[in-house]
């Protein structure tokens, strides 16, 4: 069944591929590499080392005089705040798409946006490959129901 | 369910008939008619009923309950949300709700979504082992 699924997906992405492609034969320069460059947000980090990422959360970032840890706790696992997420056993690529976001802008928190801004893909990448290997309280919710 | 801002609009508009009528022949201050304000406006955190955030939650499964479900563009896996904190979920959700966190689906999605259904929503999902 997922094959059946993901071959309609596949399909779905070739024809927009496909059109993609069409209209780029016109004078459109301008909007078929817009459509590249949002596509490429978290494609491209480099591998995620856990070692170095370990360190990097317990470093203070310039920009708030906190660490990961200070504010997300041990592992992630005991946020100081309500509102702050569990990051421990959240899917890496997801955790590099978060930090993406805030490095750009395009997530806004008062803490996380400026803590992000001056993290490099690798940084990002080590991070995220840390938290994502940590012990997790989260699940999907396959079978929650 | 019986959602009380209807209810709380109803009794206001209730109140505010009797006093219009009066101030009809008052044509100094029409605008400053003392009209009960909506009451729920300004009421604190809500407090979620997980017996309605998982009948609200269904429609979550189709990405978030698949194990390793992909976004793409850009490509990367579904987040965990079990588990998660309630008020993280909420604010989350609230976020994407005004557009202030982006991505099309979770948009759509939250925009049908009264606070209190993100209430219940949240407490579900925080629950969810």
């Amino acid at each position: 069944m997922p094959n059946a699924k993901h071959a309609q997906r596949l399909a779905i992405a070739l024809l927009a591929a496909l059109a993609l492609v069409a209209c780029s034969g016109n004078e459109d320069h301008g909007q078929s590499e817009h459509a590249a460059e949002a596509g490429s947000s978290s494609a491209g980090l480099p591998k995620g080392r856990t070692g170095n990422g370990e360190q990097l959360a317990n470093a203070k970032g310039k920009a708030t005089g906190q660490s990961c840890i200070d504010c997300h706790g041990a592992d992630g696992n005991a946020p100081i705040d309500g509102t702050y997420p569990k990051l421990g056993g959240q899917y890496a690529d997801y955790l590099g798409h978060a930090l993406q976001e805030y490095r750009a802008g395009r997530r806004q928190h008062a803490l996380m946006t400026p803590q992000a801004a001056s993290l490099t893909d690798q940084e990002i990448a080590d991070l995220s490959a840390y938290f994502g290997s940590r012990p997790s309280q989260l699940r999907d919710l396959h079978g929650a129901h | 369910m019986m959602r009380p801002l209807p209810l709380a609009a109803c009794l206001a508009l209730a109140a505010a008939l009797p006093m219009a009528a009066m101030n009809a022949q008052d044509v100094s201050a029409p605008a400053e008619a003392p009209v009960p304000a909506p009451a729920p406006a300004a009421q604190g955190p809500l407090t979620g009923n997980a017996d309605n955030g998982k009948l609200l939650t269904y429609t979550c499964q189709g990405c978030h309950g698949v194990v390793g479900y992909k976004n793409a563009y850009p490509s990367y896996k579904v987040p965990r949300i079990g588990g998660q904190s309630s008020e993280y979920l909420s604010a989350a959700l609230t976020e994407y709700k005004h557009g202030n966190r982006k991505h099309p689906t979770m948009q759509a999605q939250s925009e049908s979504f009264s606070d209190q259904d993100i209430a219940d929503i949240a407490a579900f999902l925080s629950t969810v082992k």
